[in-house]
C-alpha cells in the first residue's frame, strides 16, 4: 500500500522477507545452541552488586551462563523491569549477554544521576532505536519492492533523530503524512510485544551465511570482523524475528521503549533512503508541545555520514 | 363518601401537561381550590436532570490526565520561547485582510455573542442624581474559531434538536483566554491549530444566521456592541449547594417562638392524603440549588470602554464575581435593536485613527465633568 508498482524495478526473483528471516533465525539457533553446548561443566563466579547507596551484596553465578537479567532477578521485580543495561567492571554491558568471569555489577535506568552514565543510555537507547526502525522497515514494505538495510550510522542524539539507511527498489519515493504514520504504528506495535535484545558473537563465515541475501551486510562483515578483537568475530543481536549486525551495547528490551515514531524519509543518492525517527523511554513522559518540538526537529536531514556504494 | 369527597370526584380537574399554572378558576367548586395550591407547575420539572458535572460524550478531552516529568530548566525555557514565537504574530488583522462577505444587516438577523467576565459592580449616576448599579463585564480575548453553515449544523446533534421545527441557521464557535498548549491535551489544540491560534481556555457556540458569518481568526471585542443597546447575558448562577426549602423555594417555614417544637424552617406537608395519595413528582423539596445556566434578559449598555474592552451593564448578572457569562443581542421584542449595530462584527478604523476610547450613555453623569451645568 505505499506506492504504485510504476517505480518499482524488480531486480532479481528475491525471496520474500519472511523467508530470509526464518533461515537467519535457524543459523542463529544453531549457532547459539553450538556455544551453550561448549561449556561442559556449569563453574562458579562471584558477582559484587553495587545497589542503591552503594550497597553491595555478592551473588553466585553460574559462569558464561549468567546473564545480568538472572543478576537482577535475585535482587527485586522493579529492577529487572525497568534496568536499561548493566555495568560490568566499568564497561557497559547488555543486559542479556553471559558473564564470564568475576566482577562488579552495576544495573542502569533510565534515569541515571551520573552525568557520564547518563550518556551512554541515551546513546545505548539511541543505538536500539535505530536497530529497531531497520526491523520495522524491513517489514513494511510490499514483496514486490527489494528491501536491503544498509547500515546505521554511530549513534548521536545531538543529530536530532536515529537514522537507519536502507535500499529500496523504487526510483523517485516521498513517503505522504499517512505513510510515515502507518510505519510509525508498526514501530509502535512492534515495540509493544516486549521483545528483549539477544546478542551473540558470532564467527566471520557464519555471519557471511546468514546475510549471504545482503549484498551491503555481506561487505560489511568482513572489515567489521578485522576490527573486532579475536579477528573474525562479529556480533549480532536478535529482536524477535529480526537479526542485524551491530557492534555496540543494546538496551535490554523493546518495552523500554514508549513513544515512537517515524518522523522523515529523506532519499540520498543511487536508491539508498535515510528513515529518521525518534523515540521517548517509556518512563520519560512529556507534553505533546514539547515532543512536537523534537519532531519538527527529527524532519531535517540528518547529519550523519552518508554511506558510499562502490558497486550498483 | 363525605360531601366533600363526592364534590371533589365531581368536580375533579384534568391533569394538565403543559406550562399551564392550575388556577383556582378552573376549579368549579370554592371548596377543592385550597387542596391543590401545592401542585402548580409540576409536571415540566418531573425527572428533569437539571446539571452535570462532566462534559458531554462528544466533547474532545481537554485536561491532560498524565503528569510531565522534570525537564531542566534550560529546556523549559526553551519551550516557552517557541510557543511565543508561535504565537506573536497573531495579532489582529486588518479587515481588508480577512475575507469579509459585505453584509446588510437587518432586523432579523441574529449576530455573534461575546464571552465575557463578570468582573465585579460599579455604580454609575444619571444625570438628575439617580443611581445606577452596574455590573462590569470585562470582554475578553475572543476570537473566531470556525463557522459551521446551517446545513452541516443541522446534521449535529445539538442542531438537529434546536432547529427541529424552525428554519436552520449557522453556528459560530467563538474561543476565548488564550493559555499555554501544553496545559492541554492534543486533541484539544488540534481544534485551534487548523486556524493557527493559541488554544483557548473556554469555547462557546453562537446561533446566528448566515449573512452574520465571521472568517476564523477573526477578534470580537467590546466595540461589537453599542451603547444603548439591550442585551442578553447567560451564566451559571451562583452554586449554593444543598440548601433547605426556605432559601431554596421560599417558604415561610414556622414561627420562631410561641411554642413552635422544631418547626422553624422546614416545609410542613407535601401531599393531600386523600386524592392521588402519593408525593406528587417536582414536589418542592430541600436540594442542590444553583450552578445552572440561567438567562438575565434586555439589560442596558451604560458604557463601553473600548481600550480595555469593558462593558458596563445596568442590572445583574447571573453568577459569581469572576466567572464567565455570554452577552447576546437581546431577544425581547420591544428592546430589540432597530438601528444596524456593527455587523457583522466591530473593526477599528483603517486609516488608523484611535477610536473613541470611554463612551457612555447619554443619560449618565460621566465622571469628572461638571456637576451643575449652567
Amino acid at each position: 500500500q505505499f506506492c504504485t508498482n510504476n517505480n518499482a524495478h524488480v531486480v532479481q526473483p528475491r525471496l520474500r522477507i519472511e523467508e530470509i528471516r526464518a533461515k537467519r533465525l535457524s543459523i542463529f539457533d544453531k549457532e547459539l545452541k553450538r556455544q551453550q553446548a561448549l561449556i561442559p561443566r556449569l563453574e562458579k563466579i562471584e558477582v559484587a552488586y553495587e545497589g542503591l547507596d552503594n550497597e553491595t551484596t555478592t551473588l553466585v553465578m553460574n559462569k558464561g551462563v549468567s546473564t545480568p537479567y538472572n543478576c537482577a532477578q535475585h535482587i527485586s521485580e522493579h529492577v529487572v523491569k525497568n534496568s536499561v543495561a548493566a555495568e560490568i567492571n566499568g564497561e557497559i554491558w547488555d543486559f542479556h549477554r553471559p558473564i564470564p568471569s568475576d566482577c562488579t555489577l552495576k544495573l542502569l535506568c533510565m534515569k541515571p544521576e551520573d552525568q557520564h552514565q547518563a550518556s551512554l543510555v541515551n546513546k545505548t537507547f539511541w543505538r536500539s532505536c535505530s536497530f529497531l526502525l531497520g526491523a520495522v522497515v524491513e517489514g513494511s514494505f510490499q514483496d514486490e519492492i527489494s528491501v536491503s538495510l544498509h547500515s546505521f550510522p554511530p549513534a548521536n542524539v545531538r543529530s536530532g533523530s536515529f537514522v537507519y539507511d536502507v535500499q529500496l527498489s523504487l526510483d523517485d519515493w516521498v513517503p505522504s503524512q499517512s505513510d510515515l504514520r502507518q510505519i510509525s504504528a508498526s514501530f509502535q506495535k512492534f515495540v509493544r510485544q516486549n521483545h528483549i535484545f539477544q546478542r551473540l558473537d558470532i564467527d566471520s563465515s557464519v555471519a557471511l551465511k546468514m546475510f549471504e541475501d545482503n549484498a551491503f551486510k555481506a561487505e560489511q562483515i568482513p572489515h567489521i570482523a578485522t576490527k573486532s578483537s579475536s579477528g573474525h568475530t562479529v556480533t549480532v543481536y536478535r529482536v524477535g524475528d529480526h537479526i542485524d549486525i551491530s557492534r555496540g551495547p543494546m538496551i535490554a528490551s523493546t518495552s523500554l521503549v514508549g513513544r515512537c515514531l517515524l518522523t522523515a524519509v529523506h532519499k540520498l543518492d543511487s536508491r539508498i533512503y535515510r528513515f529518521q525517527g525518534i523515540a521517548l523511554p517509556s518512563e520519560i513522559y512529556i507534553n505533546h508541545f514539547a515532543l512536537g518540538i523534537i519532531e519538527a526537529r527529527a524532519r531535517k536531514l540528518n547529519p550523519a555520514r552518508i554511506p558510499e556504494l562502490k558497486s550498483n | 363518601m363525605s360531601t366533600i369527597g363526592l364534590l371533589r370526584t365531581i368536580f375533579s380537574h384534568k391533569i394538565l401537561t403543559s406550562n399551564v399554572i392550575q388556577t383556582p378558576s378552573l376549579n368549579k367548586s370554592p371548596f377543592i381550590v385550597g387542596f391543590f395550591l401545592n401542585h402548580d407547575q409540576v409536571r415540566t420539572m418531573s425527572r428533569v436532570k437539571r446539571r452535570t458535572t462532566h462534559p458531554p460524550y462528544w466533547h474532545v478531552l481537554k485536561n491532560p490526565q498524565k503528569v510531565d516529568d522534570k525537564i531542566s530548566a534550560d529546556n523549559l525555557r526553551f519551550v516557552r520561547e517557541v510557543i511565543q514565537e508561535n504565537y506573536k504574530n497573531k495579532s489582529p488583522l486588518k479587515p481588508s485582510e480577512l475575507q469579509i462577505e459585505k453584509s446588510e444587516w437587518d432586523p432579523k438577523t441574529k449576530r455573534s455573542g461575546v464571552i465575557a467576565r463578570n468582573i465585579g459592580m460599579q455604580y454609575m449616576w444619571e444625570k438628575d442624581g439617580k443611581k445606577v448599579k452596574c455590573t462590569v463585564l470585562h470582554v475578553l480575548d475572543n476570537h473566531v474559531i470556525r463557522y459551521i453553515p446551517p446545513e452541516e449544523y443541522v446534521k449535529t446533534m445539538i442542531g438537529s434538536k434546536f432547529f427541529k421545527y424552525k428554519k436552520p441557521l449557522g453556528c459560530l464557535v467563538v474561543g476565548a483566554e488564550a493559555r499555554n498548549p501544553e496545559r492541554f491535551t492534543k486533541q484539544y489544540c488540534n481544534l485551534f491549530a487548523s486556524v493557527g491560534l493559541m488554544p483557548k481556555k473556554t469555547l462557546s457556540r453562537f446561533i446566528i444566521t448566515p449573512n452574520a458569518a465571521l472568517p476564523p481568526c477573526t477578534p470580537i471585542t467590546a466595540g461589537h456592541f453599542v451603547v444603548g443597546q439591550a442585551v442578553d447575558i447567560s451564566g451559571k448562577t451562583i452554586d449554593y449547594g444543598f440548601q433547605g426549602v426556605v432559601k431554596r423555594w421560599g417558604f415561610k417555614g414556622g414561627p420562631a417562638s410561641h411554642g413552635a417544637t422544631k418547626f422553624h424552617r422546614r416545609g410542613g406537608t407535601i401531599g393531600t392524603g386523600r386524592d392521588k395519595a402519593r408525593v406528587w413528582p417536582g414536589q418542592k423539596m430541600p436540594g442542590h440549588m444553583g450552578s445552572e445556566r440561567r438567562f438575565s434578559r434586555g439589560l442596558k449598555i451604560m458604557r463601553i470602554n473600548m481600550k480595555y474592552n469593558v462593558i458596563y451593564v445596568k442590572g445583574t448578572v447571573p453568577g459569581a464575581t469572576n466567572t464567565i457569562v455570554r452577552i447576546f443581542d437581546t431577544v425581547l421584542p420591544l428592546r430589540k435593536l432597530k438601528e444596524a449595530p456593527p455587523h457583522p462584527t466591530y473593526f477599528p478604523p483603517e486609516d488608523g485613527t484611535q477610536p473613541e476610547e470611554d463612551i457612555w450613555d447619554s443619560s449618565l453623569h460621566v465622571f469628572g465633568s461638571p456637576s451643575i451645568s449652567v
